[in-house]
């Protein structure tokens, strides 16, 4: 049987697990990052929401999230941002800086949030967007061009538009048009959208039918599809052959935002050292005292064993199927760490309220340097880590932290293990 | 270890969300596929019920397997799209063409009355016109050449005093008939570390009879490979491949499609470098290695990832000083075995592996490496650049023959 | 105020109101079938689905039995559309008394009802699901029934013969003089529109409602409302319908319906007829009985758990549950309580939907001075899709959409398939998970009876398969940007249909369902932020 070793073990692929691998890369150390599936970062709408809504007045987006932030680490010291907060900015700089090196930009709004489009014409804050979603000035836009093609069945204008002109927001003479492409081929997905924008004729055909659309002061905005490679900018081709700005929106996955934030990572990664084993599941784990020896993985079916030093934990919770569940009965699949679940009430009566579902706050509970603890505080196991979804006490559907946790988190995670004297 | 899937729980944990669609690189190029869900976990229902509910598309399907390995739920997304183009196949047949390309064996064993004449033939230009016009096989796809000697005719067992191990090679027919370097290559690298290493004659693993639907075809190869395999794990031999491919088929495929007991082969047989791998963490492995001062792409072929024990080829050639090797990181290379000779896929094949020659560019790399004898066919083709098994390289720094063309 | 005229207002848009509107279509008596909710609001589409063979009652009561068993035969006849023609067998475990089984052959074969002894290892083989623990196995002629089909069928064929029919409407007020009915008064749920009907008579067919509508004519019935929970597995566990050999108890059925399967089902006396919200209790009760069938019943993932409220009628009171006989009861309010033109019709099954109606149908007719046989068990409800209309239709929504397409629409197949064959874009499937093409949404979507999401969902099937709608939920709504009625209020629209998916997936929000909800949460709150939608 295989025994691999390695000095930092990164369980998962999602942001949190990613940032902890690559921030521990920078640390010098030998990292494995090893996962099941790719991460459900690809699920998100790839921007990086921090705090969405007035901790006071939660139906009031918010304007700095830092502040707001500021006032939940202050109330809430279970929230996951108490544990990660003295690093927050810092691995804002850290995940900017690497994804600008490979030509994906991130930018922020000046400190308060950006308030951007959804396929549903809703205006979701977030803090983040990469340049080919941050829509600058909204309020101050003419005219709202909302393109979409006939052959791709997860995105229509109409809905977009009737929603949107709701929103106060817009100037009150802002026109909303709807456009309706053709893309000439028989079905599409976001995928073969964008692979097909990436080619010059695809630009050439949609500025073509898009063109006379057009009026001074208008915008564009597009599905989430305008090319899947880094080195072609799609959005700023098209945007140039209209003669004015063109943005992608949130919609259902599959969407390219989050998946390319996915590729990049996972290349930036590779290019670090950073050893990445696909296609493969831990299964187990070798605990001594209160330390992890090693974790035995299954690929194919065929099983290996893997020790470090550091194991950081970055499985996701349900979805990303960090946890599994039974009736009354919930467990991490790996080390069997202790969910906290609250009161025991596991969901909320009202499908879609203010109030979220308990399931989503469920998580592990932490100290300060990301151990996993009980209930009296104490360490259970002192070399693993916990980041992202894993950790309890955050509400992401509703308090829009999704992406802010995981790369705080996951960063100081990485960070942490980086510190470990061989 | 465990082969416990139940087809149906598997079916169960799909959530729908779509991450294999968006991964797939055939649905990326082409509207003629509906996709890996739709044929895979979705028609799955339905098919308990109506074993005939295939999307027609199905012929579309490349068999990369990118969808097991993006998924996060564990569904085995191609197994259920292998299973629906046999289902497929078996209703309404398949053409001459496939069931030719799909029996690789036959063709090779064929080709060995006269491998030069053969060679010859199979890549003059209005030979080749006829092939495509008469029965759909793509003009534009060179074909591999045929070795003037397999490897088995080649290869001659060296006696190893107090082996440190002993392994049994299955070289898969492409290293067989096409590339006998690789194996040869292969039996230095062993001989040098003190592994014995022993050959036998097997039938063809079976994949490209399975990615062309003939499900029966396939299942007698493999019924045929596992009693042998196992004879020699009875006697306590690794099994060695350096084909990706063989070595999913082996150990995954034949438990999922034919729900054969493979749990001992599974745990038995290695990749090449895999092996090297252990035996390097056990402290085994000879690492006097002279420095190689070149540049080379890396390639990591779809079925070496969907196995899912990393890239163990990398963590060895990191050992041989001077050596640069840039994961070229690109996906799919798009030939899919027999998939890109096709003509109607050929185009599919060569819009795919346009990632490929992009990364190549960018990486500013002049010659490449790859396991898979598939892969590297398709990126000689694409790139024009010279492309060699990493086992080549590891056999030239022990100073060993490593077959390289000088 | 509008005012119609019909000879007999039929209420409850269930199995026995449809049965009774066709009939009295059929026999030239004009008619208007008045429903509260969508058809089939009530129990006829939470039920388990079974076309009895009679098997279950057979022990207990053969003349039900015998019933069931021709009933069983005539609907495959009549509405072969509607009917999977599964069969079905009985298997006993040691724990249940061999005697019964003995019992159960011998008043099988009398009532007519053919079974056949199964070889135990090869059903083990065929099923691997099953118990091995199974001493005893039988196979008889059960099948699964589409209820909610079935009741479209029957309007839509009474219709033909001029019959109305209108829903989310409820019945406000009866009016009556001189000791007769002379009409009654309709509100319109939706937008709070009254209508009045002018009528010799109403047929009371309201199922659990029945002493809701039987007071507002100030009689009274006593109706014992039983509650029963269903699960929804994500595939079928069998091909066949399973039933327990041993007298009729709790999740002792599990029945193969198109792409799932349904266990059923508890058996709870409750108070509301609305009370149709299923407890997890219930839940783990019924799983701990399954696994008795179905050992590794845990591991195969629950869609969804629904209930439904059985109408039980018994005339001297004092029983309850099973116990209360499933038969069904007559009442001729003219002769029990002195007021014409008011008949009732209570208790029964679906299975033998159509009997009812019949006699419920001669009993007015009678008092209406027609004399016109019956002839719903002769007349086929749809016409069979021709075979030239399913080989278009596997052209362009191919297998097996075309043939579920085909089994759903029945006679507006046609119609779909010529929209997909000139629209390339109408073929595309907008429910992935149930098969349900843009065409058949769209179709469906401008029938005049569709007014929700979750109307089109009934009809089509879409957001009932493995995601619970997650995504064809918003294509869907997106797809209905042509069709006024939906083209605004997209936060109600979506918000209702997702908190009706909700009802069944809160009570077994565990494994894989749970993490289905919290991609859920994820696409519907994180990515669009419809909790919040037009809030500002």
């Amino acid at each position: 049987m295989m025994n691999k070793k390695t000095d930092v073990l990164v369980i998962g692929a999602g942001l949190s697990g990613m940032m902890a691998a690559a921030r521990a890369a920078q640390s010098g150390k030998k990292v494995t990052l090893l996962t099941k599936g790719m991460g459900t970062l690809s699920l998100t709408s790839g921007c990086i929401d921090l705090w969405g809504y007035e901790v006071d007045n939660p139906k009031q987006p918010c304007g700095s999230p830092f502040a707001q932030i500021q006032k939940v680490v202050e109330q809430n010291p279970s929230h996951p941002y108490a544990k990660v907060y003295d690093v927050l900015k810092e691995s804002l700089t850290f995940f900017q800086g690497i994804c600008d090196k490979d030509g994906l930009t991130y930018r922020d709004n000046g400190g308060e949030n950006w308030l951007l489009p959804t396929a549903v014409g809703t205006l979701r804050p977030t803090y983040l967007a990469p340049t080919s979603m941050a829509v600058k000035d909204l309020n101050k836009v003419k005219q709202i061009v909302v393109a979409g093609f006939d052959e791709l069945k997860d995105f229509y204008p109409e809905v977009l538009v009737t929603n949107l002109k709701k929103s106060k927001l817009l100037r009150p003479d802002c026109e909303l048009t709807v456009a309706h492409l053709k893309s000439g081929w028989k079905k599409l997905y976001a995928t073969s959208l964008a692979h097909r924008l990436e080619q010059p004729e695809g630009q050439r055909e949609v500025i073509r039918q898009l063109k006379p659309l057009i009026k001074p002061g208008a915008i564009v905005l597009f599905p989430p599809a305008l090319g899947e490679r880094r080195d072609i900018d799609v959005a700023g081709l098209i945007s140039k052959g209209l003669g004015c700005p063109v943005y992608e929106v949130t919609n259902l996955p599959p969407a390219l935002p989050g998946q390319r934030l996915q590729d990049l990572f996972l290349k930036y990664l590779k290019n670090q050292g950073v050893t990445v084993i696909l296609s493969s599941t831990v299964t187990g784990a070798q605990v001594a005292g209160n330390r992890c020896s090693h974790v035995t993985a299954e690929g194919a079916g065929k099983t290996f064993t893997i020790s470090a030093q550091t194991y950081i934990l970055a499985t996701g919770s349900f979805v990303g199927g960090g946890f599994d569940s039974k009736p009354g009965q919930i467990e991490e699949t790996i080390f069997g760490l202790p969910i906290n679940t609250g009161d025991g009430k596991w969901a909320s009566g009202e499908f879609l309220s203010l109030k979220g579902h308990p399931f989503n706050r469920f998580g592990i509970d932490v100290n300060d340097r990301l151990q996993p603890v009980d209930g009296q505080s104490k360490v259970i196991l002192e070399n693993v880590l916990v980041t992202g979804a894993n950790l309890a006490g955050s509400e992401f559907s509703i308090e829009k932290c999704g992406n802010g946790v995981a790369l705080a988190s996951g960063f100081k995670a990485g960070k942490l293990a980086g510190e470990v004297s061989r | 270890m465990t082969q416990k899937h139940d087809k149906h729980l598997i079916l169960d944990n799909c959530i729908k969300c779509s991450i294999c669609v968006a991964n797939c690189p055939v649905v990326k190029v082409t509207d003629k596929y509906a996709g890996p869900k739709q044929n895979g976990p979705d028609l799955e229902r339905f098919r308990l019920d109506e074993p005939r509910a295939v999307h027609p598309s199905i012929e579309y399907c490349s068999n990369c397997k990118t969808c097991d390995v993006v998924c996060p739920s564990g569904v085995n997304v191609s197994a259920m799209n292998c299973k629906a183009k046999g289902e497929y196949v078996a209703l309404h047949g398949a053409p001459i063409r496939d069931q030719v390309l799909g029996r690789v064996e036959l063709i090779c064993k064929a080709a060995q009355i006269a491998p030069a004449l053969v060679n010859w033939a199979a890549n003059v230009k209005p030979f080749r016109a006829i092939g495509e016009a008469t029965f759909g096989v793509a003009a534009d796809m060179p074909f591999p050449r045929f070795a003037s000697r397999t490897f088995l005719q080649q290869y001659k067992p060296k006696k190893i005093n107090n082996p440190k191990g002993k392994v049994l090679y299955y070289p898969g027919c492409y290293v067989n008939y096409y590339t006998p370097q690789v194996g040869l290559a292969l039996a230095e690298v062993f001989a040098h570390n003190g592994i014995e290493m022993v050959v036998d004659s097997f039938n063809c693993c079976g994949l490209p009879t399975v990615s062309n639907g003939l499900t029966e075809v396939a299942k007698g190869y493999a019924r045929n490979n596992v009693a042998k395999l196992n004879s020699y794990i009875e006697k306590g031999y690794k099994i060695i491949t350096t084909c990706p491919s063989c070595n999913l088929t082996l150990r995954q495929e034949y438990h999922e499609l034919f729900d054969m007991d493979t749990v001992r082969i599974n745990n038995e047989t290695y990749d090449a470098f895999e092996y090297l791998l252990m035996l390097h963490e056990a402290g085994k492995l000879d690492t006097r290695l002279k420095a190689l001062p070149q540049r080379f792409g890396y390639h990591q072929p779809c079925h070496l990832r969907s196995v899912g024990f990393g890239i163990p080829s990398l963590e060895i050639l990191r050992l041989i000083p001077q050596l640069e090797v840039h994961n070229l990181e690109a996906g799919c290379c798009g030939l899919s075995g027999s998939y890109g000779f096709k003509k109607e896929k050929y185009p599919i094949s060569q819009e795919i592996g346009q990632n490929v020659v992009q990364a190549i560019q960018e990486a500013g790399v002049t010659q490449n490496i790859t396991e898979c004898g598939m892969c590297q066919l398709q990126i000689n083709h694409l790139s024009g650049l010279p492309i060699h098994h990493p086992i080549q390289l590891l056999a030239e720094a022990y100073g060993l023959p490593s077959y390289l063309p000088k | 105020m509008a005012t119609e005229k019909v000879q007999v207002v039929v209420v409850g848009g269930g199995a026995t109101g449809t049965g009774i509107l066709r009939d009295l279509a059929m026999r030239g008596i004009s008619a208007l079938l008045v429903e509260q909710g969508d058809l089939a609001h009530g129990t006829s589409s939470r039920f388990h689905g079974l076309l009895h063979s009679g098997g279950r009652y057979a022990v207990k009561d053969q003349e039900a039995a015998k019933e069931c068993l021709e009933e069983n035969m005539i609907l495959r006849r009549i509405a072969s559309d509607c009917v999977e023609p599964t069969g079905g067998l009985f298997a006993a475990l040691p724990e249940d008394d061999p005697a019964y089984a003995e019992k159960w052959v011998k008043a099988c074969a009398e009532s007519g009802i053919k079974t056949e002894e199964l070889n135990i290892k090869e059903l083990l083989k065929k099923y691997p699901v099953l118990s091995p623990r199974i001493t005893k196995a039988y196979s008889t002629p059960d099948a699964a029934v589409d209820g909610f089909r079935l009741l479209w069928s029957n309007v839509n064929s009474a219709r033909r013969y001029g019959a109305k029919m209108v829903t989310y409407h409820k019945l406000s007020a009866v009016y009556r003089a001189n000791g007769a009915i002379t009409g009654v008064e309709l509100t319109n749920t939706l937008n709070g529109e009254i209508t009045s009907v002018e009528c010799q008579m109403v047929i009371n067919a309201a199922g659990a409602w029945a002493g809701e509508v039987a007071a507002m004519a100030g009689l009274e019935i006593h109706m014992i409302k039983d509650k029963g929970t269903l699960l929804a597995f994500n595939h079928r566990l069998t091909n066949q319908v399973v039933n327990r050999l041993r007298p009729p108890g709790d999740a002792d059925i599990f029945v193969p319906h198109g792409t799932i399967t349904l266990l059923g089902t508890t058996s709870i006396a409750v108070e509301d007829p609305n009370s149709t919200k299923p407890s997890e209790i219930e839940v783990e009760n019924m799983l701990n009985i399954g696994r008795e069938t179905m050992p590794n019943i845990d591991n195969y993932r629950i869609i969804r758990a629904f209930a439904g409220v059985r109408p039980l009628y018994q005339a001297n009171k004092g029983a309850g549950g099973r116990a209360v006989t499933r038969n069904f009861a007559l009442i001729d309010h003219e002769q029990k309580d002195g007021l014409k033109g008011l008949v009732s019709i209570v208790g029964g099954k679906f299975t033998t939907y159509r009997l009812m109606a019949e006699k419920t149908v001669d009993l007015a007719a009678k008092k209406l001075g027609n004399n016109t046989p019956c002839r719903t068990a002769e007349e086929p409800l749809t016409q069979p899709v021709t075979s030239e209309m399913l080989e278009r239709g596997k052209k362009v929504f191919g297998v097996p959409g075309y043939k579920k397409a085909a089994e759903r629409l029945g006679d507006a197949y046609g119609k779909v398939v010529e929209k997909a064959e000139q629209d390339p874009s109408m073929r595309r499937m907008f429910c992935e998970c149930e098969l349900v093409s843009a065409s058949e949404i769209d179709y469906v979507a401008k029938d005049g009876d569709s007014k929700t999401l979750s109307d089109i969902r009934r009809k089509t099937r879409m957001g009932m398969g493995t995601c619970q709608g997650i995504f064809c939920s918003y294509r869907t709504l997106g797809a209905l940007g042509n069709n006024p009625q939906f083209t605004v209020g997209h936060r109600e629209f979506i918000t209702e249909f997702l908190q009706n998916r909700w009802r069944g997936i809160r009570p077994v929000l565990w494994g894989q369902q749970l993490r289905e909800t919290q991609l859920s949460t994820g696409i519907f709150c994180s990515l669009f932020g419809m909790e919040r939608m037009n809030d500002e």
